[in-house]
């Protein structure tokens, strides 16, 4: 839902053929925001929205492009120029007449603007009761299509001239450059999600350093594919340095054209054609050689996030002639399969197939919620505390309280309408007590009061996928070991003449003679 | 980069995993034997050249010759018992292997004497070592006689009881004897995984305990990737941000380091440069053919780095550090403890001027950074005139120049640091986080990555505390009043962190067998290890108010998180 208001955007700008020269912002960002650059708005925990900023207007808002969330509307011209990582206040942006009359063009003035700002954005007096995810964007963001067709008329009327921003009272967020992570929470999700826990262990495990290739089937929403972009970069083709190094490249492949189509534009967007070369196909009914391309991927390391591993493995050998797997080093595997009985399969086929070293793992992820928990009778009416006594002592306290208040009570009655000022003032009742609680606060160092503790997050992925690992050694023949013999001779050894650790000064050696085993 | 770990190569570290499944940690030199325990020895040369992740076998000694010979075991030998046992081929149907009639495997079922099939259980098992007819001598003479594999062949023939073994127990059995007396080791290249999982096993203090998947878990959340130096356009105002430069506090002896620089391309050494310089060695090997192998014993070269027998040049020991792609190190002690990265062919002691960590790791100590004037490397050495100069000796000379390039690199690093900019900070350390990040945040660029790994969650934990929503709201209180806030109860600014999390990964192993998968059953304890992630943020001056639309779902939520600190900055001010 989040990121339909970008793509929306992205698609309603036409592709563009990129300069070359232009660098992912996923690998480097200049020290401020600028126009066109993909951004992403950090509205609270887990609560991210990608969003490309525009310099000119394209939708009709006064104030030229406009982001609208649950924290406020920003216009695009207030985020720009700024450094990364700043916080926004929001503007005050007339969303609401525009959102809903839509398409005609309005005349709006300022005390509409101003009274429509109130209205539209639900400060907390209005208290709208919409889901959790459709309030992250305003209204028009909830229909697509509504909004798809509104683009295609703003982009009709050309806005006469951007409005100052005002800024509104309250609201703000903070403005990130994109990362592999704050892209796979923020992303549409089209599949099934690779998240970080996962891919970090992954690309770990898979020793993808800059440098390597790596296949990726199917690229579903494009999680694993940002990341392992991240990781394999070393430079763009055609620049100065990379004559010489081999360059790393993602080989990605879906088999669901929509998805393909997606990632396609994503991927042109953020900077990415020249490190990831996204295929459309079935891998595991057509396998991964490309006779189109230049030269087969070589590739130094697999995901395979499919239904059935075994069936696309098939194709990954190395007899076949156009094999995709590096020919001289050892290939690195991992399947990503969420039931057991794909595993037990994956794993059957691996060991018939000269595939070692297979192991599986599962990762288990958790986040700890922090906090501060008061407990206490002090806390009596505050919100989010325990209010009860929070020791013994405190308990006893009230206990007698509660006693000398009764026998109080009781004296009272006998003496009646008795001289009992004095009495009085010293049993508070519980309004009393509330309200000198209320005011307490106010001193009170509320940040550190409290026992801090630490639980699991209340919701805990408890099982993502299993993870397959396996390597394919390099090929090794005869003719290798042979040639490998002559270059590393051990005829004197082996006759008893090499040296052993004698005649040197036993530069690294351990006592035992040898090379050292440390 | 990704050829290197293809072949073994001479002078590089490595590891064996032996039966055992511990790792042995070797330097390969040519021409040497290697001892692998109880296993055997045999020369070095029988393995340089190969290809790692093969299993090779020590074969037994042929006549007339000193050592073992090897063999490499091919792929398919190695999981034969198992394809074997795993009767029911289902890949090719393109479906999930599925258990055979009445959900129970033929492989646990026996038919008794009468026609009707039991199960096979533990119960009339003999716990006795008379079970097994042969003798340790035996077994003894055998093991001398022939090889693994026929060993472990006739002491499962020799066992009386074997076929009354459920197969569970027969597979463990035989597991046992292959470890016990298989001469087979598989040869591992030095990389991450394999350094964490040695040290692990033998001082896991020495890395914090910090595990594969925590370092992984880290390098993502810091974002640490290559920056290409001619990709970075210029800024115009000089500003040096983000240029592919971390800043690092590392007490894992160098592994956090190495993590880091193995995703930014710098941890290894240049396979192509490196075997241009091996060419121009081995054509001096032939010249002098004595001297390629047997290198000269004088001190100076005693513990020269493994990639030549050229000592650095002069202008080598002090270069001036990268501009892009580099790790700042700050280092509590006078020298960084960088020992594991020894490994990776760079040693601290002994620089190898052709490892990119030589001019991409910028080291300085915590009184640099903070008090630079009090450091004698940072003092600019005392200027000498060209002529006096000249009346130098030229020893002496050439120790005025050394001072120079020495000062003039700690000059430019520290320099460098104390402007900023960075594009991450990564922190592992047993000192108290708490104390490193007041010096360190505002070094790092707006939205740029902060990392702090602590084996237990107390120290981070406080970090969010101090990063909590009600102390930034009371900051900013103070702030607004004019006040400037109490240093002990704010001991950072608690606006330039946005988000700060405290997660915690784990890989569990599970064993997957024809008929026996399940998670394994034991596995290390100790810390859990615990990453704190979160963004660098530039404020806005005056604070502002916040505001959410919360209704629904979204005021519980609100109410739930009320006193707490886990909330991000724009949540509403309930």
């Amino acid at each position: 839902m989040a990121s339909e208001i970008v793509s929306s955007q992205q698609s309603s700008a036409a592709p563009l053929p990129r300069e070359q020269a232009k660098p992912s912002p996923f690998f480097h960002t200049p020290p401020a925001t600028e126009a066109d650059a993909l951004a992403i708005l950090h509205l609270k925990r887990d609560s991210l929205l990608p969003i490309t900023l525009r310099a000119t207007a394209d939708d009709g808002y006064a104030e030229g492009a406009v982001t609208n969330t649950r924290f406020g509307s920003f216009p695009h011209s207030t985020l720009i120029g700024l450094d990364w990582g700043s916080q926004v206040r929001a503007s005050k942006v007339d969303t609401g007449t525009r959102g809903r009359k839509g398409k005609q063009k309005q005349q709006r003035d300022q005390d509409q603007d101003d009274s429509n700002a109130a209205a539209g954005c639900a400060d907390g007096s209005t208290k709208k009761r919409k889901s959790d995810e459709a309030s992250l964007t305003d209204d028009i963001s909830g229909a697509p299509a509504k909004k798809l067709k509104q683009l295609a008329d703003g982009t009709q009327q050309l806005p006469t001239a951007a409005k100052a921003p005002i800024e509104a009272g309250s609201g703000f967020v903070h403005i990130l450059p994109p990362t592999p992570e704050s892209w796979t929470s923020s992303l549409d999700h089209r599949t099934q999600v690779v998240y970080t826990p996962d891919y970090s262990y992954i690309l770990q495990r898979l020793r993808v350093r800059p440098g390597s290739a790596i296949i990726e089937a199917g690229a579903g929403s494009g999680s694993f594919t940002h990341a392992a972009a991240r990781a394999v970069y070393n430079g763009y083709p055609g620049s100065s340095t990379s004559k010489k190094r081999k360059l790393g490249k993602v080989y990605s492949y879906e088999y669901h054209e929509p998805r393909v189509q997606t990632l396609r534009q994503e991927i042109h967007d953020h900077g990415l054609d020249s490190i990831v070369e996204l295929t459309h196909r079935d891998v595991c009914n057509e396998g991964f050689e490309t006779p189109e391309a230049p030269s087969p991927p070589k590739a130094d390391a697999i995901f395979l996030d499919l239904p059935a591993p075994w069936l696309a493995l098939k194709h990954l050998t190395r007899s076949s002639p156009g094999s995709p797997l590096n020919p001289s080093a050892a290939v690195h595997l991992c399947t990503f399969s969420p039931c057991i009985e794909q595993v037990i399969s994956t794993v059957s086929f691996l060991r018939k197939n000269n595939w070692t070293e297979i192991n599986m793992f599962e990762i288990q992820h958790k986040r700890l919620d922090v906090r501060r928990e008061r407990v206490g009778l002090k806390e009596e009416g505050l919100r989010g505390v325990n209010a009860s006594a929070a020791t013994v002592d405190e308990a006893v306290q009230r206990l007698r309280e509660v006693e000398t208040k009764l026998s109080d009570f009781h004296a009272n009655k006998d003496v009646a309408n008795g001289r009992t000022s004095g009495k009085e003032k010293k049993i508070q009742s519980k309004a009393e007590r509330l309200e000198k609680i209320r005011q307490d606060v106010e001193g009170r160092k509320l940040y550190k009061e409290g026992n801090l503790v630490q639980r699991t997050e209340p919701e805990v992925k408890t099982h993502t996928s299993y993870l397959v690992f396996a390597i394919l050694p390099g090929a090794w023949t005869e003719v290798d070991e042979q040639a490998c013999a002559e270059k590393w001779p051990v005829g004197d050894v082996m006759a008893g003449k090499a040296e052993n650790g004698g005649g040197k000064s036993g530069r690294q050696r351990s006592s035992s003679g040898g090379i050292s085993l440390i | 980069m990704s050829s290197i770990h293809s072949h073994i190569r001479p002078n590089t570290f490595l590891f064996l995993r032996l039966p055992s499944d511990i790792l042995k940690l070797l330097e390969i030199l040519p021409n040497t034997i290697i001892e692998v325990g109880k296993l055997g020895s045999f020369p070095s040369n029988l393995l340089l050249g190969r290809p790692y992740y093969h299993t090779y076998e020590i074969r037994a000694k042929r006549d007339g010759e000193a050592y073992s010979r090897l063999r490499i075991v091919p792929p398919g030998e190695l999981n034969a018992d198992i394809v074997a046992e795993d009767a029911t081929p289902s890949e090719s149907r393109g479906e999930p292997a599925t258990p055979s009639v009445n959900g129970q495997s033929q492989a646990y079922d026996v038919v008794s004497e009468d026609g009707t099939v039991v199960v096979k259980n533990n119960r009339l098992t003999i716990d006795d070592a008379s079970r097994q007819a042969l003798s340790q001598q035996e077994i003894e003479e055998l093991k001398k006689s022939s090889g693994g594999n026929e060993v472990i062949e006739k002491i499962l023939a020799n066992h009386a009881g074997l076929d009354e073994k459920t197969s569970f127990s027969k597979a463990k059995y035989t597991l046992r004897k292959t470890k016990k007396y298989l001469k087979r080791f598989t040869v591992l290249p030095m990389d991450l995984g394999n350094v964490i999982e040695y040290v692990m096993a033998k001082e896991a203090p020495r890395i914090m305990e910090l595990r594969e998947e925590t370092s992984g878990l880290m390098m993502a959340w810091g974002n640490v990737h290559a920056v290409v130096e001619d990709e970075v356009p210029p800024t115009n105002d000089g500003r040096r941000v983000g240029a592919g430069r971390w800043l690092v506090h590392d007490e894992t002896g160098g592994l956090l380091v190495a993590a880091m620089a193995e995703r930014m391309g710098i941890l290894y050494v240049d396979v192509e440069e490196e075997e241009a310089q091996q060419a121009s060695e081995e054509v001096k090997a032939t010249e002098a053919p004595e001297a390629g192998l047997l290198q000269p014993t004088d001190g100076a070269l005693e513990n020269a780095p493994p990639y030549g027998t050229s000592a650095p040049t002069s202008h080598n020991d002090f270069p001036l550090p990268a501009s892009t792609n580099t790790i700042t190190l700050l280092h509590p002690a006078v020298q960084p403890n960088l020992s594991l990265m020894k490994y990776f062919g760079y040693d601290t002691n002994q620089p190898n001027p052709v490892h990119p960590m030589h001019t991409h790791l910028k080291p300085l100590s915590w009184l640099q950074l903070l008090h630079p004037d009090l450091d004698a490397t940072y003092r600019e050495p005392e200027k000498v005139s060209d002529a006096e100069l000249r009346t130098y000796k030229s020893g002496k000379r050439s120790t005025h120049y050394k001072k120079l390039r020495r000062w003039s690199r700690c000059k430019a690093i520290v320099d460098e640091t104390r402007e900023g900019g960075f594009d991450g900070l990564v922190i592992a350390a047993n000192m108290d986080p708490a104390t490193i990040l007041p010096h360190t945040i505002p070094l790092i660029r707006g939205g740029g990555t902060v990392v702090v790994y602590s084996s237990t969650p107390e120290p981070l934990i406080r970090i969010l505390d101090l990063y909590s929503k009600d102390r930034r709201t009371a900051y900013i209180s103070h702030l607004s009043r004019g006040e400037i806030p109490d240093s002990e109860d704010f001991p950072v600014d608690p606006r330039l962190l946005l988000a700060p999390t405290v997660q915690s990964t784990r890989a569990r192993a599970w064993q997957v067998l024809p008929g026996r998968t399940h998670p394994v059953m034991t596995s290390r304890g100790g810390a859990e290890g615990y990453v704190l992630s979160a963004r660098r943020v530039m404020p806005v001056e005056g604070g502002v108010e916040a505001r959410g639309n919360y209704g629904g779902r979204g005021k519980r939520k609100a109410d739930a998180l009320v006193g707490g600190v886990s909330d991000a900055g724009a949540d509403a001010a309930a």
